[in-house]
């Protein structure tokens, strides 16, 4: 069966926002289970993310030992290269850059790692059980100090920053509801809390490498004393505070603007959103209506999202910028040289930080500055430079797939027009401004007799440097 | 005395020491995935270290007394360089052969460390390899080395001439599947860690099919991707089992004997690092490492990567000519030593 192209595009808009983009010949094959059809399987939570973990761990040795960022940022671009179930990569990512938990304090990749393994199993679940997850994880408890949030000796970091960031945002809870906030989460700690601290902030790696963490609770140093938060008051604990906050209207109004910034289009930077509004306050309302109706069911409210008008909109194509993340695992999956492990992942992983994202260490609480901020100049060319030089290459198996492809498929065509939409097509379905298609047209006219493989090679290449392209 | 008695460890393995601890430089080993113990006792240690980490990639030489005799080799793919350096092994000579399966080759060095040569092409036909894994030499001075992806064993000269293989690419007898650790018993022939498919197989010198040990799971004499296999004079096997992080003994005739799960303490040389950093000492000292609570999942592997004292990525297992029993862990950068105090049988 023919597809009509507006299908593909559709898919490949799919694609790009629920997972990391995807080859022309997968995009082929989602095209014949259908858009809606399709946005039920990558939603489906039996599906399996067909991680080969056992081969990652016995090539690549910090992939499970987490001592430092390298193993841990590495580990995770495979997944989102090769995961089969790449809406719970893309979820990860999104709780990543949310409830953004840096390396400084841990010490360690494998405490983080445990973190985003938890945003897989939970990032699609309900967001109580999420939010329960993330006040006992142990990375979260030490970045944010709630190992010092003792009784008699309140620290207000974690439960500042649980109603500004990760749940309800600015001006819509008192300095009164912080405090009762933190005195809830008295006694929410990590096992062996001094040494591990010590061994944190001594960056110890001995005696036998790192030692991850674990959550307690100590209900010694837990203070129970009556308290008042957004206006109910009660002997409260750190999951009766989540309760309250589940329910907030403005939790409801936060969360749907957080999904609608990451998956549907830019959003300026939260510090504005409180005199900001946002872009399509409708698609805000569905999603909060979603939010409540399933009882702040996260999948729920993502197929809503995915089914939506406003998400099928064209106006919603590539109206986000992609991540560092994004852009490298999007065109590492186009090139194919990381199917299995390979020593150069590594290296390959630390060009997203060059772009300005180190995964598992956010510049601040909270997070990265997303959309237009990614591509300030130096960031913009390393993000050019990465993937020409990808491209370029015709030895790597999903260039020269493509080209092969390319072969196929334009048989004896030859014009300029002919093989920039063939390349358009290969990059995944790519719909570019006529500004970008003339540009694209007169730079192939210019390579009218190179070799084959060659001039396709560097169509590529210049596709990959067009805005739509560095676009999700 | 039947193999039955000895069900429990006290009655078979005694715990020794450990050896080593974490360190790129100077004392220490960092993700360490093989150890060759020689005749006058000299140990070495292969590091793979990691990828953004080439000064970690070395071999360490060191005594069972925890002498540091110094270390050698360094990351690349030009001689005595490693990238994914795998096993280690020695020849008569005490000259060290090291298999390295993203360089494709193996590498020899003197006794002293010197690079001396290598030989090794990556491919599929004979005498070339695709991931060349684990090793043992023969009294004959034959090399046995595990072509991983092309799932078969190759039998080489020690100067690297081709002289046979076997085992092909499968799950039935005689057939392998990402085979890893290796050892030779000269009574008793050729036994392989067959990785993926969760067992040891036991051939011929000659590569014929002599029997499987073991099949998947979490149980008693069950195994999750064994990557390494040592054979004593009896015929006692003991087994990295990888995947469930602890050791296995089984009898000459694949029975269950005993299952470790690691009791390592703390090292002379971590005992040094700590010596300078008395406030983790004194931290240390009032920590339970121990137990934990609250853990998300329950399997050994992150069990281990909290309780200290537990094998954490028991890679490697290598018995000394006292068959001391020497157990490398990749991610716990040290090794656990334990012998026997019974003789069975």
């Amino acid at each position: 069966m023919v597809m009509a192209k507006d299908d593909i595009g559709q898919i490949a808009h799919l694609m790009r926002r629920a997972g990391f983009g995807a080859t022309r010949a997968e995009l082929e094959k989602l095209a014949e289970v259908g858009f809606e059809n399709l946005i039920d399987e990558l939603l489906d939570d039996t599906r399996s993310d067909q991680i080969e973990d056992d081969l990652v761990s016995r090539y690549h040795s910090d992939h499970t030992a987490g001592m430092g960022m390298g193993g841990m940022t590495a580990n995770w671009l495979f997944r989102m290269v090769n995961s089969q179930h790449p809406l719970e990569e893309k979820v990860a990512l999104f709780w990543h850059g949310v409830f953004a938990t840096g390396y400084a304090k841990s010490a360690q990749g494998r405490v983080l790692m445990d973190q985003h393994k938890m945003f897989r199993e939970h990032g699609l679940g309900n967001f109580r059980t999420l939010l329960i997850e993330l006040s006992r994880d142990p990375s979260m408890i030490l970045w944010l100090d709630n190992h010092d949030n003792r009784k008699g000796s309140i620290n207000e970091n974690y439960g500042r920053e649980l109603l500004e960031l990760f749940s309800m945002g600015v001006g819509n809870y008192s300095e009164d509801d912080i405090k009762a906030c933190a005195q809830a989460f008295t006694g929410w700690t990590i096992g062996n809390a001094e040494y591990m601290a010590i061994r944190a902030n001594n960056d110890s790696l001995w005696p036998y490498g790192r030692l991850n963490l674990n959550f307690e609770y100590n209900p010694d140093d837990h203070d129970s004393r009556e308290i008042t938060f957004l206006g109910e008051t009660g002997n409260f604990g750190g999951e009766d505070i989540i309760d309250i906050i589940c329910r907030q209207e403005a939790t409801g109004r936060f969360l749907a603007r957080q999904i609608y910034s990451f998956f549907v289009a830019d959003e300026p930077p939260i510090s504005q959103w409180a005199y900001t509004p946002p872009r399509d306050s409708d698609a805000i309302e569905m999603l909060m209506e979603a939010y409540f109706s399933s009882g702040y069911d996260i999948r729920f409210v993502l197929k809503t999202l995915f089914k939506s008008d406003f998400f099928r909109s064209s106006k919603s194509r590539y109206a986000k910028v992609k991540s560092p993340a994004e852009l490298v695992a999007g065109v590492l999956k186009l090139t194919g040289e990381f199917k299995v492990p390979h020593p150069k992942l590594q290296a390959a992983a630390a060009t997203m930080g060059i772009m300005g994202q180190v995964l598992g260490n956010p510049p601040t609480v909270e997070g990265w500055h997303e959309g237009i901020e990614w591509v300030e100049t130096g960031s913009l060319v390393e993000r050019i430079n990465f993937s020409s030089d990808r491209f370029s290459d015709i030895a790597k198996p999903g260039v020269r797939e493509m080209i092969d492809s390319l072969e196929n498929k334009l048989g004896d065509a030859t014009s300029p027009q002919e093989i920039v939409q063939g390349c358009l097509d290969q990059m995944g379905a790519i719909e570019v401004s006529e500004e970008t298609r003339t540009i694209l047209v007169e730079h192939a006219a210019e390579f009218e007799n190179e070799e084959r493989d060659g001039k396709f090679a560097e169509i590529l290449r210049m596709v990959s440097a067009t805005p739509e392209f560095q676009r999700g | 005395m039947t193999t039955k008695e000895f069900v429990t460890k006290s009655d078979f393995l005694v715990y020794e020491c450990t050896l080593g601890a974490a360190g790129m430089t100077d004392k220490g080993f960092f993700f360490p995935v093989d150890t060759a113990i020689g005749k006058a006792g000299k140990i070495y240690v292969v590091s793979r270290s990691h990828e953004a980490n080439g000064p970690g990639i070395r071999i360490t030489a060191m005594s069972y007394h925890h002498d540091y005799y110094g270390a050698f080799a360094s990351v690349g793919e030009g001689d005595g360089q490693f990238t994914w350096p795998t096993s280690i092994t020695l020849d008569s000579e005490g000259q060290v052969y090291v298999s390295d399966e993203y360089n494709q080759n193996i590498s020899i060095f003197d006794s002293e460390g010197n690079f001396l040569r290598k030989w090794g092409h990556e491919g599929s036909s004979k005498g070339q390899f695709d991931g060349p894994a684990g090793m043992s030499f023969d009294r004959k001075e034959i090399l046995y080395v595990s072509d991983h992806r092309n799932h078969r064993v190759q039998k080489y000269s020690k100067n690297g001439d081709y002289l046979a293989s076997f085992g092909s690419y499968g799950d039935g007898n005689g057939q392998l599947n990402l085979p890893w650790g290796i050892t030779v018993n000269e009574r008793r022939g050729v036994y392989v860690a067959d990785w993926r498919n969760n067992r040891i197989q036991r051939f011929t010198l000659e590569g014929e099919f002599v029997a499987t040990y073991g099949k998947y799971g979490d149980g008693d004499g069950e195994l999750n991707r064994p990557s390494s296999v040592a054979v004593d004079g009896d015929g006692y096997m003991f087994i990295a089992d990888w995947g469930n992080e602890r050791v296995q003994v089984l009898d000459p005739e694949g029975e269950f004997v005993l299952s470790l799960r690691g009791e390592a303490t703390l090292s002379p040389w971590g005992e040094e690092f700590l010596g300078s950093n008395p406030d983790e000492r004194r931290a240390r000292s009032e920590a339970d490492l121990d137990s934990v609570v609250n853990l998300r999942s329950q399997t050994p592997h992150q069990i281990s990567s909290h309780i200290e004292k537990y094998f954490w990525s028991p890679i490697s297992i290598k018995l000394d000519e006292d068959e001391k029993i020497y157990v490398t862990e990749r991610n716990r950068h040290r090794l656990q030593v334990y012998r026997k105090n019974s003789t069975l049988g």
